[in-house]
């Protein structure tokens, strides 16, 4: 912490540093002040999303908030989610430009479901670039082989939104 | 979403960071009118009384009780005054009390400037403000079972659709942008929000009722 805020006092000139310095510092403060709680350290879901978010916005900028809604013990399923929600966030990061991805999770036993969504410029999915392409379909692919769907799409009011779920009911 | 209209708002900012409410107050721009900022619950329950502003803009932790205890030592001696919740605080069940005691809404932090002016401009026209964050809180305060025979349909459970609005807020969709997914008109969805602030502020389900007690409100 307080090496931090001498990093921003250092960053001044760096409004971006200082904004991503200081995010990352709300971030760890209000993980601690939620006691370690059992997200934090139980291997479960909802807070390896929020890890996740935090590594995304330390790697790539800007700022992803996360809600999550229940939560799920961190299994193979839950696993597959997670690499690929994190893809799914760092594509959107690029893209965002200053305002924010929004990640919402709803996390039960039964199923998990994941949504990631950018504002970033709306795109013609013909004319999409091709780097963006290939995450897209490393995502996709990726949960067809867990045995779950990802759903990629362009938001009229400009933006992507990717639609990442699996079943778990089978599971004991 | 309803663009401003009528009168510029008057706004008092409450939060007990000098910076942050300078923050705010640069933030806002013109569509609203800062009339004053209090960095304590006294202070900011005078200055409330004394101005009788349109919007309090109230940081869910304070000093002396945070803004709970403002909204609560007012009462209803101004009942015009309405109050949004603009907080970093995580914690569902401060910001559920603090919705309880009367808040019309809750944005966090992060909020840019233009959406926070939005936000005082719906909140001045009566209609509730929903983050993705509060749309959370909610989701999961209305998720447990509770015995059927407590359950009042009115106020403990949300409608098929209450949910869908909630959900889309959550995942970061504006209003405008849910009516255009969901086939129905702005108002709508504004009337699903508003709808479901009544339900947190009245339902008497187990979950908001443990968070109540446990936050002290109800004392009686």
């Amino acid at each position: 912490m307080l090496q931090t805020l001498a990093l921003i006092q250092r960053s001044a000139e760096d409004p971006q540093r200082v904004a991503a310095l200081a995010r990352r510092q709300e971030r760890e403060l209000r993980g601690w002040l939620a006691g370690g709680d059992s997200r934090e350290q139980g291997g479960r879901l909802a807070g390896a999303l929020e890890s996740a978010a935090a590594e995304v916005e330390a790697a790539a900028g800007g700022t992803v908030e996360v809600v999550a809604v229940g939560d799920c013990p961190l299994d193979e399923p839950a696993r597959a989610v997670l690499g690929a929600a994190r893809e799914a966030m760092l594509n959107a990061a690029k893209f965002a430009g200053q305002a924010p991805v929004s990640v919402y999770a709803e996390l039960s036993d039964e199923r998990i479901a994941v949504f990631v969504r950018d504002r970033g410029a709306g795109f013609d999915p013909a004319t999409v670039p091709p780097g963006r392409r290939g995450v897209r379909e490393s995502i996709v692919g990726r949960m067809r082989r867990a045995g779950g769907s990802a759903t990629v799409r362009a938001l009229p009011g400009g933006g992507t939104e990717v639609e990442i779920a699996i079943d778990r009911g089978s599971r004991p | 979403m309803s663009d401003a209209s009528g009168p510029v708002p008057q706004v008092v900012i409450v939060d007990d960071h000098d910076l942050f409410r300078a923050g705010v107050r640069a933030s806002l721009g013109p569509r609203v009118e800062v009339v004053a900022e209090s960095g304590d619950v006294e202070g900011a329950v005078c200055v409330i009384e004394e101005l009788e502003p349109d919007v309090v803009l109230l940081d869910v932790h304070m000093p002396g009780g945070g803004g709970e205890e403002v909204i609560r030592r007012l009462g209803a001696s101004r009942p015009a005054v309405r109050f949004l919740a603009l907080s970093v605080s995580d914690a569902a069940e401060d910001v559920i009390a603090l919705i309880r005691a009367g808040a019309r809404g809750y944005v966090t932090k992060t909020i840019s400037g233009p959406e926070l002016a939005d936000a005082v401009c719906r909140v001045r026209d009566g209609d509730a403000v929903f983050s993705p964050r509060l749309a959370g809180f909610v989701l999961d305060a209305f998720a447990g079972e509770i015995p059927a025979e407590q359950v009042d349909p009115e106020l403990d459970l949300l409608t098929p659709r209450e949910r869908e609005v909630l959900q889309h807020i959550a995942r970061g969709y504006m209003y405008k942008e849910i009516a255009a997914q969901l086939g129905i008109s702005a108002k709508t969805v504004e009337a699903h929000v508003s709808a479901v602030l009544r339900k947190l502020q009245l339902s008497s389900r187990h979950e908001l009722t443990r968070w109540a007690v446990h936050r002290r409100l109800i004392e009686e």
